[in-house]
């Protein structure tokens, strides 16, 4: 039993414009699989659950067809369809209570369909709507109450005792679990588990990413009426490929999301298409993206490319004007030029010594768009090194630097400044890294200056001031004429933070920008940090020592011990379940507990052992002679030989 | 910045001083020929007599007006120290900043050929050159130049070594700053209290050195001078001359140094934000 939908189009016609709602959706529901549907408000997800129904309102334009068991639905047929509608295919109503009649007793709206489809008598079918809504948990009691007797979880239960009554093969939850708690979820999950097992298709619409993980099968991303990307659910949290879904999952709060929130940036509402002005020509009918910040005007772009990248953290000119298609990359399907998210930077056996003294192990580090990447551990574990390297300032003896698809070696030697003007650095001490010299706005107009981009002083003005109040900073005339011993070390943070973001930089390294602040202030810089990351889309490499801090902030996290990485991966697995003992080590020492590892000196080992065998309980002979590999280990690279898993 | 830093300095005791008192020196060296009540060299008046209203610091032994020789003096002195000490100054920060900044095998020269010219005591080459040659007094001025930039640029280089490493350093490279807009914007100006005091020590140096030389008679001995002045009037300690002939030129000698030295302290206080604070706050 499987419903397919084919090259789906919706634009609902009002008046002189249209809204597109849904755009070329092609989907394959599939007997016992379950599909979930996600996307913001306003993406589509409701709009595809009536077209199947053939719910949709009169003014909608159709096309593209939808069929059931290879047969399409012919949605002209009123009987046909009234016939298919409950016995073939049901849905759940998004908002529970208004659904139902406040006049009627519940047990006789459940009861309904088997009256007026199989032609049951009353008492028979109050008798098998009392026994299916038993099942879903309400007594005799509850079924003979009015709606508005009943709490939020006891509606959706008669909601989906009434969708299943008929036993269709095509089920559509609207929603189902919005407004509900925790607990009551669990009966939606029970009913999606149940009908799975019976071999039913499920179509689930829901804006929550932890439901619709453990739920569903596949999971397609909504945005504007367009399929954004498909993949198996599994993969929805640890590793998406397109941005839209990274955002996504960033927003959402997950029971084992250690950072906080992030966002999208920017706002769409719809896409509207409509007619004015000459009628030849390309500003007769035109498609544009409604949304708060746009004027009518400026909305005109052409509906070329890709309608995600003004809010993608890694647009590129051509995701503007290029065509862009779902294509299949492994098992995820993919709506993006760059083919998913890009690596911003990709180091691969990066060293670097300083005479005898070992500062980096070749290491590899990759930084995505888009994504806040920490790396962990003690002083003196190369960690500044490995971003010095990442930011182009140290020039490592080995290895392979790539920055944005292009050698960065060969980069530096040609045109260094044009790199520079990709990566913007926060160094650790804010009063040493800005000259005592300068003014406010002499410091962060430096980089101007470099750059030639000081053409002259009212413009550069501008873009000071505008830095300066992403930053929360005053933009008044005394304060950019401050020096920087007028101001205090989180202010001063600031301004060096501006100054890195001055050029519009795609990538963000901070070396410890917060471990010369207090705590309030710390606070502050790193809130500051993230909301940056989410309002310009940068990417981030963040240095320090604090695991704590890190967690609150990253989407991955690498730890460092002894020049080289032992155990990289996305940060709520690193944080939850660590498995390189050193992890642990970290973050045992940042709860404040003593660490359950035996001496806490220095690591005096061998230089083909473990770096950390002299401190390891776990230690064997083995993890003293043979440094171990990095092997994907619980969705996670790990190096070492006797990782902590729970069996 | 500009409007403030004119009260800020005029706050500072040092500055006013230094200020009044450089007022006051380059009048006497601009307008020196015009405010001389008499032509020096003329020797038309009663040889070594006491100040009168007509002359007002008395007649030398050469039948001199002595106020109008000390004017003519102290301009040769004070231009014979500025052209030395800013020939000096840009030397020694030119070598300083190309040795400290470049390093290797530059940094190696350089700083040996300075280890050769201090090696070398410099009034021995002036007094040799100024006996055999009998040059003209810019040129010594120059020569003494060639000696004294090494001590400046040791310190210079000094100072770029420890600064270049600074994070201020990295970051405007990071950022793609060349290397002319590193030395431009943060080396220079960083080191500016440096010149200051090099500048200052250089030509308080030159003044006492070019006292010394023409002390010592090694100038053209028609070229009016505070150490010839000064020498002069040693040889009629006996009379009662002291206070009019002798002690003027070692007045305005002393003066003229202590001018420099003010001058020099209070700027480097002012045009240091960081030095200014802490000095405020020492002298609460």
């Amino acid at each position: 039993m499987s419903l397919s939908i084919d090259r789906l189009s919706v634009l609902y016609q009002e008046n002189s414009h249209a809204i597109q709602a849904l755009e070329e959706i092609s989907l394959e529901l599939n007997s016992g699989k379950c599909l979930s549907l996600i996307g913001e408000s306003g993406s589509g997800k409701t709009t595809l659950a009536l077209s199947c129904l053939g719910l949709l309102p009169k003014n909608a334009l159709i096309e593209g067809k939808i069929s059931l068991d290879g047969r399409q639905i012919d949605y002209s047929d009123e009987t046909s369809i009234n016939q298919m509608r409950w016995d073939r295919m049901s849905i759940v109503f998004q908002n529970g209570a208004a659904n139902l009649n406040p006049v009627h007793r519940i047990i006789d709206q459940v009861a309904e369909p088997l009256i007026y489809r199989k032609n049951l008598g009353r008492a028979e079918a109050i008798v098998i709507a009392a026994q299916t809504m038993s099942e879903f948990g309400l007594n005799h009691d509850e079924c003979n109450r009015f709606p508005q007797q009943l709490s939020g979880g006891q509606i959706q239960r008669a909601l989906l005792a009434m969708a299943l009554i008929m036993d269709p093969e095509v089920l559509i939850l609207d929603e189902p679990t919005s407004g509900l708690d925790a607990v009551t979820k669990t009966i939606v999950a029970n009913v999606i588990r149940t009908a799975r097992s019976k071999n039913k298709s499920i179509l689930l619409i829901t804006h929550d990413l932890e439901f619709a993980v453990h739920n569903s099968d596949t999971i397609a991303m909504l945005y504007l009426g367009q399929i954004m990307e498909k993949l198996p659910s599994g993969d929805l949290f640890n590793s998406p490929l397109h941005p839209y879904t990274m955002a996504l999952v960033r927003s959402y709060p997950a029971m084992n999301t250690a950072r906080d929130l992030g966002g999208i940036r920017g706002d769409a509402f719809y896409r509207t298409m409509h007619q004015h002005g000459r009628k030849k020509g390309d500003a007769y009918s035109h498609i544009h993206i409604q949304s708060p910040d746009y004027e009518h005007e400026s909305g005109h772009a052409p509906p070329t490319g890709c309608i995600f990248q003004n809010r993608c953290t890694q647009a590129v000119d051509s995701c503007r004007t290029e065509p862009v298609a779902l294509e299949t990359i492994g098992d995820h399907q993919v709506r993006c030029i760059r083919h998913g998210i890009v690596s911003l930077l990709s180091l691969k056996k990066v060293e670097k010594k300083y005479g005898n003294v070992v500062a980096l192990r070749p290491t590899d580090l990759t930084i995505k768009a888009g994504e806040v990447f920490s790396l962990v551990g003690e002083t003196g574990s190369g960690k500044t090194t490995l971003a010095m390297i990442a930011a182009g300032v140290l020039k490592p003896e080995n290895g392979t630097r790539v920055f944005d698809g292009q050698d960065m070696d060969k980069w530096i030697r040609s045109d260094y400044k044009s790199l520079a003007r990709q990566t913007g650095v926060v160094f650790q001490n804010p009063a040493e890294s800005i000259s005592h010299r300068f003014t406010v706005f002499d410091a962060v107009a430096e980089p101007l200056k470099i750059h030639g981009l000081y053409h002259n002083e009212g413009e550069s003005h501008k873009k000071v001031k505008e830095v300066l109040s992403h930053v929360h900073l005053s933009t008044d005339k005394s304060f950019l004429g401050r020096y920087p011993h007028e101001l205090n070390m989180g202010a001063l943070q600031r301004v060096s933070i501006a100054r890195a973001l001055v050029l519009n930089p795609s990538l963000l390294i901070a070396d410890e920008p917060t471990s010369s602040l207090d705590p309030s202030v710390q606070a502050k810089v790193l809130k500051l940090l993230l909301d940056l990351q989410t309002e310009l889309g940068l990417s981030m490499l963040f240095v320090t020592h604090d695991i704590g801090l890190a967690r609150k902030i990253s989407d991955r996290i690498g730890v460092m011990l002894q020049g080289q990485l032992v155990e990289i991966g996305p940060a709520s697995l690193i944080i939850d379940r660590p498995t390189h003992p050193y992890t642990q080590l970290l973050i045992d020492s940042a709860c404040g507990l003593s660490p359950a590892f035996s001496h806490p000196g220095p690591d005096v080992v061998d230089n083909h052992g473990c770096p950390f065998s002299a401190r390891c309980s776990r230690v064997k002979d083995i993890c003293k002679h043979k440094n171990p590999p990095l092997l994907e280990r619980d969705q996670r690279l790990a190096a070492c030989h006797f990782p902590l898993i729970l069996e | 910045m500009r409007i403030r830093l004119g009260k800020e300095l005029f706050e500072d005791r040092w500055f006013t001083a230094g200020f009044v008192l450089a007022v006051f020196f380059a009048a006497l060296t601009l307008f020196g020929p015009l405010l001389a009540p008499y032509d020096p060299w003329n020797m038309s008046f009663e040889p070594i007599s006491a100040p009168t209203v007509e002359h007002l610091l008395g007649i030398n032994d050469g039948g001199q007006d002595i106020f109008s020789e000390l004017l003519y003096a102290i301009r040769n002195t004070v231009v014979f120290g500025m052209i030395s000490g800013f020939v000096a100054l840009g030397l020694g920060v030119f070598i300083g900043l190309t040795a400290g900044w470049f390093g290797g095998l530059v940094d190696i020269i350089l700083m040996r050929l300075a280890d050769v010219l201090l090696a070398i005591p410099a009034i021995m080459i002036l007094i040799l050159t100024a006996a055999l040659f009998r040059p003209k007094p810019v040129v010594l001025a120059l020569i003494l130049a060639g000696f004294m930039w090494p001590t400046i640029s040791k310190t210079i280089r000094a100072q770029t070594l420890s600064i270049r490493e600074g994070l201020h350093i990295r970051a405007a490279k990071q950022m793609g700053g060349s290397d002319w807009h590193v030395i431009h914007r943060h080396l220079m100006p960083e080191l500016f209290p440096l010149y200051l005091i090099g500048f200052a020590a250089k030509c308080r140096m030159a003044m006492f050195m070019e006292a010394s030389l023409a002390f010592l008679g090694l100038f053209d001995p028609s070229r009016k001078s505070i150490g010839m002045m000064i020498s002069y009037a040693m040889k009629y300690y006996y009379l009662d001359i002291w206070w009019n002939w002798l002690l003027p030129p070692i007045a305005c000698l002393s003066l003229l140094i202590m001018t420099v030295t003010f001058l020099a302290i209070s700027l480097e206080k002012v045009l240091d934000p960081r030095l200014k604070n802490t000095l405020k706050e020492r002298a609460i």
